[in-house]
């Protein structure tokens, strides 16, 4: 495990730069309803403007419509994008682990498919990981993919899938091969299946605080053909493990509450705060501080070329706890009633996420996987 | 005799009888996008439970406060979707309390929150009430409104009774999506208000921090419950979740958190019965306890359950939307906390054990 100190090139001091002028006019405060970092919702035009500007799949090569940045330029674009609780529902899987996953295990053909439109923001897809008896223990899937002429018929249902009522295509893991000698890691794989397949049904089903969000995606006799197997049959776990990768230790995982601390610092500007505030204000941005420190040094470490796998999870794991203890020292702090009709934007975010923070530290892998995750990481190589 | 806590059980028995057999999960559902629930209410109403610790002589069930926190906490533990504390707790008392008629139906009270604005003046024909009332319970659905109201001068206090058609009523939700109204007054009544002693003011704000202590208390148990029972039927990498050690200690968690909650809210009604004002000390720590343990056993609970515990088809969120609600009732930040400081200050030093053993 090890964190090095990193800072910002001036190249990449003024891709920020920009990012932020771009903000400043996109998004003055007030103009937009402000969401909760990654739980925010759709706005096709926000993210075309973003992919106009080379912001959408900028890791992802020239040749494909990206623009073959690194993983910390895309870093600044979305620690600024997710600290301002900007609309990117749209692209923001195809953007964070699709295209990257597609790119690296993807066939020619699936680059030259998919690749173009996810960097011009026009293809927006799900996660089909989840199923009723396989959270945690993924590898456990039970839908089943089976051979057919020219292609595979699916079988089973997904659940807690986010976005299928309105996205385009979902990643499905999925069982390829029937399970031999107890061996559950082999035989599974990934298709791309688009979601108005005939034989696909999207059940809604209600978020904790009312919205819509989550589906129940039910697949009977669903045709993929060969050509929409991501990479390597029977490789599913593999890259299903990588794609997981890309899901932790970015700024997504440590931001979802700062839009809180933000308009605290807004509705009471003028106005003196005492001394519990300034405390609960210098805990919680020191760890803002740290924190993005670390999340950083992930991102230099994947253009490295190395595999932070464990000190991602570390920081998703830490980042995720944290952001449920601001909302905690928020509310030590502040009189209210949190009421999610109210007239105020800081009180709606509260309200908010209230009744969404509870799986901040569920979504992308629970607290309690990656704590195991990161202490077989320590076992292997050790605190330093 | 050694027992500090002598509620019938038949009375805890009846109620959970009751409130399980009308507040199943479709009920406390759809009580949420209707506003009300009748179907609930009806029963609870019928079996005289709505009005438990309030004298017979002025038309209540009779029983004493601790019964009345006793059935309070029962309904909490089923998400009973009413104005069950409003009605015996506080609403009604007020009414008993400044001898007023009690109104046949559900009876909400005025919370008070800190930028409410009624007051009254004294006029030629009875007395004029103005001004607005934020988060009052189901507002539109009682019979009457309760309130606290001071003159002009603050030199009096008056126990108001006021219709819901008589008050211009703007809905809003709490976050388990209970009705929390805010209501213009502005009228003046030929009845239906009382003088009152000055200490009701004090009376109504820890009796309106316990009856949220009870709630919070029975909605504890009641999660830990859930999650014990999640945790043995879901399965993954081949066993129930809960034999995992980092699932065990979610458990344990929250039921210790349940526990504590329970026994001390228990402990801070009986003596609330004899006297609220002389109860300061125990409502207060009880309720910092509560309010503490909701934060955490929500997290537990939800942790626990993963997705499941997200969506509004499972039954949790009955239990943590409003453990989540109910902790910013009656009760602003450090509130309660300072109560118990402060006792912990004025005994001294000399003082602090016997305080924590009292
Ligand atoms: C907001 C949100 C959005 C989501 N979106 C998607 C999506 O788009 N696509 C998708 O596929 N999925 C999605 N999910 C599902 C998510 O990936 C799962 O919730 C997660 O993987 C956990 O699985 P589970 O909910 O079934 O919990 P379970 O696996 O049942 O776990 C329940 C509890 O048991 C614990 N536990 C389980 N196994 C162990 C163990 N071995 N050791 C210790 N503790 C253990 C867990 O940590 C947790 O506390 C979403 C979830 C949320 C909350």
């Amino acid at each position: 495990m090890k964190f090095e100190p990193t800072q910002l090139t001036s190249s990449e001091l003024e891709l920020q730069a920009e990012v932020r002028d771009f903000l400043a006019t996109e998004l003055p405060p007030g103009t937009y309803e402000r969401a909760l970092g990654m739980g925010a919702g759709k706005d096709v035009e926000f993210s075309k403007k973003l992919a106009a500007r080379g912001w959408v799949g900028m890791a992802l090569p020239t040749q494909y419509g990206g623009h073959d940045r690194t993983a910390v330029d895309r870093f600044i674009v979305v620690e600024e994008l997710l600290s301002h609780g900007a609309p990117i529902g749209h692209h923001w899987v195809a953007d964070r682990q699709t295209g990257s996953i597609i790119n690296r295990f993807g066939t020619e053909a699936q680059r030259e498919r998919f690749l173009p439109p996810i960097c011009r923001a026009e293809l927006a897809f799900s996660i089909g990981m989840s199923e009723p008896d396989s959270g945690s223990d993924l590898a456990s899937v039970s839908t089943r993919a089976t051979k057919t002429d020219g292609g595979w018929l699916l079988n089973g249902t997904k659940v807690w899938t986010s976005g299928a009522h309105e996205n385009d295509w979902f990643v499905v893991l999925c069982r390829s091969a029937p399970l031999e000698d107890g061996n559950k890691h082999q035989g599974l794989s990934q298709l791309l299946v688009d979601l108005s397949s005939p034989g696909l049904e999207i059940n809604g089903i209600p978020f904790l605080d009312g919205s819509p969000g989550f589906n129940e995606v039910v697949m009977t006799d669903v045709f993929v053909p060969d050509e929409l197997v991501l990479g390597e049959l029977g490789m599913g776990w593999a890259q299903n493990t990588s794609e997981l990768a890309y899901e932790r230790g970015g700024p997504d995982r440590w931001l979802s509450t700062f839009g809180i601390i933000e308009e605290f610092l807004r509705i009471n500007e003028g106005t003196p705060l005492g001394a519990r505030a300034h405390e609960m204000l210098g805990s919680t941005v020191a760890r803002y501080w740290g924190l993005r420190n670390m999340s950083l040094t992930v991102a230099r470490m994947i253009d490295r070329g190395e595999a932070p796998a464990v000190e991602s999870s570390l920081v998703k794991e830490m980042g995720t706890r944290f952001e449920q203890d601001v909302l905690q020292k928020v509310l030590e702090l502040v009189e209210l009633e949190p009421s999610p009709d109210s007239a105020q934007l800081f009180e709606r975010l509260v309200a908010s996420a209230i009744l969404t923070g509870p799986s901040f530290t569920i979504r992308g892998g629970t607290t309690e996987i990656l704590r195991s995750v990161v202490s077989k990481g320590l076992g292997r190589r050790g605190v330093a | 005799m050694s027992d500090l806590f002598t509620v019938d059980p038949l009375l805890t028995e009846t109620a959970t009888d009751l409130f399980a057999s009308t507040c199943d999960f479709d009920e406390v559902q759809a009580s949420e996008a209707a506003g009300w629930s009748e179907a609930v209410w009806a029963p609870v109403n019928e079996a005289g439970f709505t009005r438990i610790g309030l004298p017979e002589s002025a038309g209540g069930s009779g029983g004493t406060l601790t019964d009345a926190a006793e059935v309070l906490r029962v309904a909490g533990a089923h998400a009973a979707p009413i104005p069950l504390a409003e009605t015996m707790m506080l609403g009604g008392w007020l009414a008993v309390v400044a001898e007023l008629p009690l109104p046949d139906g559900p009876v909400t009270v005025v919370p008070g929150t800190t930028n409410d604005t009624l007051v009254a003046t004294r006029s030629a024909n009875g007395l004029k009430v103005n001004g607005s009332a934020h988060r009052v319970p189901w507002a539109a659905r009682s019979d009457q409104i309760a309130a606290l109201v001071p003159d002009t001068d603050a030199n009096e206090l008056f126990v108001v009774m006021v219709k819901p058609e008589d008050v211009a009523i703007t809905p809003s939700t709490n976050l388990a999506g209970e009705p929390r109204e805010t209501i213009e007054i502005d009228v003046e009544l030929d009845g239906g208000f009382a003088v009152v002693d000055s200490s009701v003011a004090d009376q109504l704000r820890l009796r309106g921090a316990l009856s949220r202590t009870m709630l919070m208390a029975g909605a504890l148990e009641a999660m830990s419950a859930l999650t014990l029972g999640y945790t043995a039927e879901r399965s993954q990498f081949g066993r129930p979740i809960g034999r995992f050690q980092a699932v065990q200690q979610h458990l344990v968690w929250g039921a210790q958190d349940a526990a504590i909650t329970k026994m001390t809210a228990q402990v801070a009604s009986v003596h609330a019965a004899d006297d609220v004002l002389a109860a300061r000390f125990e409502i207060a720590a009880a309720r910092q306890i509560a309010n503490e343990s909701a934060a955490t056993a929500t997290r537990w609970a939800h942790q626990a359950h993963g997705a499941m515990g997200m969506t509004q088809e499972y039954a949790l969120h009955h239990l943590s939307r409003r453990l989540w609600a109910w902790r910013h009732e009656y009760s602003t930040p450090g509130e309660w906390a300072a109560v118990v400081g402060e006792h912990a200050v004025s005994v001294g030093a000399d003082g602090l054990y016997p305080l924590v053993a009292s």
